[in-house]
């Protein structure tokens, strides 16, 4: 009963996060909304009971990706102050287009399936199950991803690196 | 997921506000008495006696410290974004105070026992970054913009070689406990450290994971974002009264916090040397005078290092500690896949200590030929 109502606490904070992200005016605010929003995600997570996930959702999302962004502002906006700056440009029409298309793909697929009341409340998965899956039943994808990540950071550096003279 | 049995057959949530509750009011006491203590320990490596005049030998110098502070006017400049600005102090402190949640002070004390204690503690201690840039971008000023920008970059690259050096660690557990499954949870690792501490197995690796401890915690050598002569105090410039103690808060309960982490993974916590089964006293005991030694070796480094320019600071971490600790990740794969006894396991992390000991001294007692020291110094030997 108690996790329940704290469920609907934490789904109406992370639908109001996620409403800040959209209104907010200036792309600061908007970075800082979205980092509430992913920090309820992973408290979402800890409802379900798989803790190792909530805590990769902060990790990930709540210290890395949301940090970029952040830094990726301080370093290009001319405005140091953080106030309010046109966020809409002519992206506009297709934002639009990307959204309402999402949104009617989510709901269709929502009303589409028949949710089923198993009765039982979910179990927690241990993380020694999860290292397994990944690193045997799962080995060749893992190495696959983690090339692909050393590349993307290697690619990354050749493109910032000053050659000499330039 | 809870330790044995809630305090007085109690309900698990008001066992867990009462752990809470204790817990910051030690941490209260713990900040306002190390940063009058930090005081007495610097002016003693500079022979000075420090603060002596509050109460008994100066005991009571934090607590007059605490009272100016709240009592002092809390000012937020017209050019700053105002929520960014006035929450960046609770958002950085937050993720502190929820990792001293899962530190375990002695046997079963502790307010939760987390089976992925230490996971949560770097996965929680990452979204700090987070209030430092919002004080950094919200204040309105090119000081703090210039310290965030700093802090995150140090944070991040920091980051890397102190989770890699815990993982270090994290792998000779499953050595332990057999099976090779290791464990995350802080209390099964100090209870596993009860015969020999793994500082003896991993110098190398205490050696990475305290340096990148003192470059999260900004303290000197690495205290670019904040530097005084530098930038002012950085993120935290137009901060005053109120909210500027409440980051003085986050770093001296940040660097108690990580001081009992680092001696529960590396010390042997409340286990070493006196047993699992020794009285709650004696390992309540044996923690704190861990930590305390920890703290004083921070400081210590803070009076003795001068500070380090950042591009200096990114080499090292990308260039040295990075390396090192994936070095040492691997070398530990290979003895424990076969097995090998765990003396091995000590002799390579010893070399690689002292690898790491002798390539700092080399690079701090060369001469520099580049840079403004080394055109200072060549002008210096030029005949005029």
């Amino acid at each position: 009963m108690a996790t329940e109502v704290l469920w609907w606490i934490f789904a109406a904070a992370i639908v109001g996060a996620s409403a800040g992200v959209v209104f907010s005016r200036s792309v600061l605010h908007a970075a800082i909304f979205l980092i509430g929003s992913m920090a309820g995600v992973g408290a979402m997570y800890v409802f379900l009971t798989v803790e190792f996930l909530a805590l990769v959702q902060f990790l990930i999302y709540g210290g890395a990706v949301t940090v970029l962004i952040l830094l990726a502002l301080m370093l290009t906006r001319r405005d140091a102050a953080g106030r309010p700056e046109p966020v809409n440009g002519p992206q506009l029409p297709f934002a639009l287009l990307l959204g309402i298309s999402l949104v009617t793909i989510l709901v269709a697929v929502a009303l589409d399936t028949a949710w089923g009341d198993s009765g039982e409340g979910p179990a927690n998965i241990a993380i020694e199950t999860i290292s397994e899956r990944m690193f045997t039943g799962f080995g060749v994808p893992f190495v696959l991803s983690s090339v692909l990540l050393l590349v993307a950071l290697i690619g990354a550096i050749i493109l910032a690196r000053q050659e000499e003279g330039e | 997921m809870l330790f044995a049995d809630p305090l007085f057959g109690l309900p698990s949530w008001v066992d867990a506000i009462i752990r809470v509750v204790i817990v910051v009011m030690v941490m209260t006491i713990v900040v306002v008495y190390l940063t009058v203590g930090e005081r007495w320990v610097v002016a003693r490596f500079q022979q000075r006696l420090g603060p002596r005049k509050t109460g008994p030998g100066g005991i009571l110098q934090g607590f007059a410290d605490a009272l100016k502070l709240v009592t002092k006017e809390d000012i937020r400049p017209t050019n700053a974004d105002r929520w960014v600005f006035e929450l960046a102090p609770y958002a950085t402190f937050i993720p502190v105070l929820m990792t001293l949640m899962v530190l375990p002070f002695a046997k079963d004390w502790g307010v939760r026992n987390l089976a992925l204690g230490l996971f949560y503690v770097f996965a929680i201690l990452g979204l700090n970054i987070v209030g430092i840039m919002m004080a950094g971008l919200g204040s309105g000023n090119k000081y703090a913009l210039l310290g965030g920008v700093r802090a995150a970059a140090q944070m991040i690259s920091y980051e890397i070689p102190l989770v890699i050096s815990l993982l270090c660690v994290v792998m000779i557990t499953g050595a332990d406990m057999g099976g090779g499954v290791g464990t995350l949870n802080l209390n099964v690792i100090a209870a596993l450290q009860e015969d020999r501490p793994y500082i003896v197995l991993q110098p190398l690796a205490f050696l990475i994971f305290f340096t990148a401890m003192l470059s999260e915690l900004h303290r000197a050598p690495f205290d670019i974002p904040v530097a005084e002569s530098e930038i002012v105090g950085g993120y935290f410039v137009e901060y005053s009264g109120i909210r500027w103690s409440m980051f003085q808060l986050t770093e001296y309960a940040s660097m108690w916090g990580f001081s009992v982490f680092g001696s529960v993974v590396f010390l042997g916590g409340w286990a070493w040397p006196f047993g699992v089964d020794a009285h709650w006293t004696v390992q309540l005991g044996t923690t704190l005078v861990k930590s305390l030694a920890f703290i004083i070796a921070i400081m210590w480094m803070r009076v003795t290092v001068p500070r380090l320019r950042i591009d200096q600071l990114m080499n090292f971490s990308w260039k040295v500690l990075l390396e090192l600790s994936f070095v040492q990740l691997i070398v530990n794969g290979f003895i424990l896949l076969y097995g090998w006894p765990q003396e091995l396991l000590a002799l390579t992390s010893g070399i690689g200590a002292v690898v790491l000991i002798a390539l700092i001294i080399r690079h701090s007692t060369a001469k520099a030929s580049k840079g403004l020291v080394g055109t200072y110094r060549t002008l210096g030997s030029t005949p005029q």
